[in-house]
């Protein structure tokens, strides 16, 4: 059930722990704990996930084939146990993208109808 | 130091078993490093908040998710041999329904509350000296000063004639003290109910109706608050409507506050009191018992004694009324049950044989690293959908099995209108499904034991040698030919029984007659000559109509829940007869009622003027007195006259009470020497009775508007009402027997079926060494044949612990000689023999070359 075949479209739009998730692993290979850090200074504490929260979502990225296992190694920032590390896939890629044009035209279709905000 | 990463880590066991296996370290790891990095205390409670909502929230997810998952699984795995999976919802879907119905019923009877304001304290007093005939002030000073009832009402109820200036109505009248209503929490749907000081002489002229009296009587007229209603010529005003459905306590249409002024409405004959009463609060049931028992100890010390006729007692109000069934209900619940367990044996049977068959899958798994609770949760959830879906099915059939029970629940409480099917049915029926779906489903992995990976995979033939599940798989087809042939025998008795009923001779002949009752309480016919005058009317008239052949009247007609007197009787230079019940006819009634006559004559219409009247005796009479037929001519003494009667013709005995009762010796007096205000007419008719019921009914109201023509039925209707309650529980114990039957039979086939086709290659390779077709098929009935051998011979045990137990269902059952054993056993035995030899034919088709070359 993890077809790269899948349509893009069924799998938006996406969560957004999952968003920022795929977003951090387009910059490269992460583990679990590494991606809820990135994640939490990313959205400035806003989005804290828990570990069921994330590993749920992990799994489920697996099973959609958006991610793989890389393999298991130590994380030099943190100390000598190994992690498991994930890796984007190709249609992991092509759903971040799918998901950036989807908000993008969103919000070019609010800014035609709300006029374009001041910057603040 | 606790280590609370332990702790955690003990948390994560609430998640489903895959994705335990599969993030249970990275989990562990990650809340140690956020331990690691959270600093003071704050921010580690922070953090245990966070993990637990987490966790709150996410292990749910992930168990839908998986059980999902493992479901869809599941369906896979059934469509791969959709018959079985067909086989055992169906039989689940059965049972479970089959269960469920009586169950609904069981729950509205015994275990539901009772549709009153706190019921549960509500108790009967039953035979207490305490009730209306200590009068107004005994029965408040004592219910002002006995220690256990908060309070206490008395009533007795009665039928009476009801006109309110349309045709007269004959009802059920519940004359009461003021407090019944206030004391059962019950409130006026219109108008309202007594007020406390209602029930005194001169205020207690008024009546409260219930609302079907007031929707079939007064159309549901609002205005009827106010307006003037005759209780048997007895002026009274309606000023409440009861709400809908109450009856209590009884099939009541009309509550009066007279029961301490009976002269409010005139009446004679005897009266039962009875009394009901509320608990103190804080007080136990046993507390109340006791004090009850002193107080009753107090005022009539001699009722405590055992050998008393009526001992009082205090009894819960719910389990008085349902105490005349619930033996029976409880009964055809174990019964019931027993069909229960014969299905789930065939769905454990189905499922211990998959997963014997799956050992292959399951030991290639747990190589691969699948936990032992991953296999157990895929084999629970495998198991608990197909009980689930039979579970769902089986509602449909519990639906109808609750309406057909219902039908035949007593009036008093089927009036009450239970909501047969609600969520606590439902609630037993999902619990039902679950334990099923967890005992089969973690049943067969703790049997397969711990699964040596490295010895299961070499071994392709894991099957043939599963002595555990095997010895499992005989002990359950024990069990069903055990619980069937139990089954089969209480059928086969309680057929038997209802076959001797319904071939019992009634003394009468039920067949072609019309019965129906006039009352003259409360009408112009008041005098002995008046009330005969209007009998020899209706009685003229009902033989005027075409097809009628003969009429006649009676006081206590047989089949018609009278409550009967009898009294001794002396029989003049002859013994004194006990027991006898009076009863009165008018010239005709035997002819009409088919009731023969054995010696004499009936009355004639010359004769009630005579210095010594005519009676009339029964069989049992004549037999109690020692004389028989010879006792026309001889003189009796009845205990309410000096005056003798001539005993002037024998007739046979009538089953007063139906089939089940034998019938008691009665004396019939002719009525016109004293008419009773209330008579029941007989009209025997050609063809069929149905068809002149109308016609009869309204040939009496046409005689005077103002009497209350009622129960104009057929007595085979009557015949057929008395028999409702063996006739259903003789259908449903047959009808449950039959579909046990079917399950053990389908056991019995699978069973053997499966043995075969697990042992396909030990049975190849004898065929290879010479063994013949018919040898092997011989090994395998053999085999399948021991447990059923044993099943009958538990099963035999069981029936005839059983039949104990039926006895309590209706009068006349006996498990009577061997034949109801052994007809039932060998029926099963041959069949289960027939079945398993069917299922042997797959012998015939293997090929023991093909058989062993497939295990190599």
């Amino acid at each position: 059930m993890t077809s790269s075949t899948r349509g893009v479209d069924e799998l938006l739009p996406l969560s957004l722990p999952v968003f920022h998730m795929l977003l951090s692993l387009t910059e490269g290979e992460r583990h679990g704990y590494a991606l809820k850090r990135e994640i939490l200074q990313r959205t400035d504490k806003r989005i804290n996930l828990g570990s069921g929260a994330l590993y749920g979502a992990i799994n489920k990225m697996l099973e959609q084939g958006l991610i793989v296992e890389s393999d298991e190694r130590p994380d030099p920032h943190l100390d000598d146990e190994r992690r498991r590390y994930y890796r984007i896939t190709p249609l992991g890629r092509r759903v971040v993208h799918a998901e950036v044009a989807r908000l993008r035209s969103l919000v070019e279709l609010a800014e035609v109808r709300l006029g374009v905000p001041d910057p603040v | 130091m606790v280590d609370v990463a332990k702790l955690y880590r003990k948390l994560l066991k609430l998640y489903p078993a895959s994705f335990r296996q599969e993030y249970e370290g990275a989990m562990t790891r990650q809340f140690r490093d956020e331990q690691r990095d959270a600093k003071g205390w704050k921010e580690n409670v922070g953090l245990w908040l966070h993990a637990l909502s987490d966790i709150a929230v996410s292990a749910p997810r992930e168990l839908v998710r998986e059980l999902s998952q493992d479901s869809r699984f599941a369906v896979r795995v059934y469509r791969r041999r959709p018959l079985s999976a067909v086989i055992a919802i169906g039989t689940l879907a059965l049972a479970v329904g089959a269960s469920t119905g009586v169950f609904s019923v069981t729950s509205a009877l015994l275990l539901r509350r009772l549709p009153f304001g706190d019921a549960s304290r509500l108790v009967e007093l039953s035979d207490s000296p305490f009730s209306a005939g200590n009068g107004r002030a005994g029965f408040a000073e004592w219910r002002s000063h006995n220690s256990y009832l908060e309070s206490a009402a008395t009533f007795s109820i009665s039928e009476m004639n009801l006109n309110s200036g349309r045709d007269a109505l004959r009802v059920r009248v519940t004359e009461t003290s003021a407090n019944l209503f206030s004391l059962l929490g019950v409130q006026a749907h219109l108008g309202r109910t007594f007020v406390q000081e209602e029930d005194r002489p001169g205020k207690n002229h008024v009546i409260v109706i219930s609302h079907r009296l007031w929707q079939q009587a007064y159309g549901g007229n609002p205005f009827v608050i106010g307006s003037a209603a005759h209780l048997d010529g007895a002026a009274l005003t309606i000023i409440g409507v009861a709400p809908p459905r109450f009856d209590y306590p009884g099939n009541v249409d009309v509550w009066s506050p007279t029961v301490f002024d009976f002269e409010v409405i005139p009446k004679h004959g005897a009266f039962i009191w009875q009394t009901i009463g509320r608990l103190r609060p804080g007080i136990t049931m046993r507390q109340a018992r006791q004090e009850f028992e002193t107080d009753v100890a107090r005022v009539n010390p001699k009722s405590l004694r055992p050998d008393s006729s009526s001992i009082p007692q205090l009894v819960g109000l719910r389990d008085q009324l349902s105490s005349q069934i619930r033996t029976s209900v409880l009964i055809l619940f174990s019964v019931v049950l027993l069909v229960l367990m014969t299905a789930l044996a065939n769905v454990a049977q189905l499922l211990l044989s998959r997963t014997a068959e799956r050992h292959q899958e399951f030991a290639l798994r747990s190589a691969l690293g699948a936990s032992r609770s991953r296999l157990l949760q895929q084999l629970t959830v495998e198991a608990t959908a197909l009980t689930l879906s039979g579970a769902a099915l089986g509602m449909i059939f519990a639906w109808l099995v609750a309406r057909a029970a219902g039908t035949v629940m007593p009036a008093q409480l089927a009036t009450q209108e239970y909501t047969l099917l609600d969520w606590h049915v439902l609630c037993f029926a999902i619990a039902l499904a679950l334990i099923t779906g967890f005992t089969f489903g973690i049943m067969p992995t703790w049997l397969m034991g711990r699964i040596q990976p490295s010895t299961q995979i070499g071994r392709m033939n894991s099957v043939t040698s599963e002595p555990a599940t095997g010895r499992l798989r005989s002990a359950l087809v024990s069990l069903q030919v055990a619980f069937t042939l139990t089954l089969l025998v209480s059928s086969f008795t309680l057929g038997s029984a209802f076959l001797r009923l319904v071939h019992t001779d009634l003394g009468f002949e039920p067949a072609n007659a019309v019965t129906l009752k006039v009352s003259l309480e409360g009408s112009r016919y008041q005098t002995g000559s008046a009330k005969w005058q209007y009998y020899s009317a209706v009685k003229e008239r009902l033989q005027s109509i075409p097809g009628v052949n003969a009429v006649g009247a009676v006081n206590y007609l047989p089949l018609s829940n009278n409550v009967l007197m009898a009294g001794a009787i002396q029989v003049e230079s002859g013994p004194k007869v006990p027991g006898v019940v009076l009863n009165g006819s008018m010239p005709g009634y035997f002819r009409a009622v088919g009731s023969g006559l054995i010696a004499g004559r009936d009355f004639g219409l010359d004769l009630t003027k005579s210095p010594e009247p005519p009676v009339i005796v029964n069989e049992a009479f004549a037999r109690g007195s020692g004389f028989g037929p010879n006792i026309i001519g001889r003189r009796i003494i009845a205990p309410w006259t000096p005056r003798p009667y001539l005993v002037a013709g024998v007739v046979t005995t009538a089953r007063m009470a139906g089939p089940e009762y034998e019938g008691g010796p009665q004396a019939y007096w002719p009525v016109e020497e004293e008419p009773p205000s209330a008579l029941t007419f007989v009209a025997s008719v050609s063809g069929d009775p149905r068809h002149y019921l109308a016609q009869c009914r309204d040939a009496v109201i046409g005689l005077d508007r103002n009497v209350p023509v009622y129960e104009a039925k057929t007595l085979d209707q009557s015949l057929n009402e008395t028999m409702e309650r063996p006739r259903f529980y003789t259908t449903s114990v047959l009808f449950l027997a039959a579909l046990a039957f079917v399950i053990a039979v389908a056991g019995v086939y699978s069973t053997s079926s499966r043995a075969i086709t697990q042992r396909e290659h030990e049975l190849g390779v004898r065929i290879a060494l010479g063994a013949s077709v018919q040898q092997i098929r011989t090994l395998i009935l053999r085999e399948g044949t021991v447990p059923v051998a044993f099943g009958i011979l538990a099963g035999v045990a069981g029936a005839a612990g059983c039949g104990v137990f039926l006895q309590h269902l209706f009068v006349g059952i006996h498990i009577s000689g061997v034949m109801a054993f052994v007809v039932p056993s060998l029926f099963l035995l041959l069949i289960a023999i027939g079945t398993a030899w069917a299922a042997t034919t797959r012998v015939l088709v293997i090929d023991p070359i093909e058989a062993i070359r497939a295990e190599h």
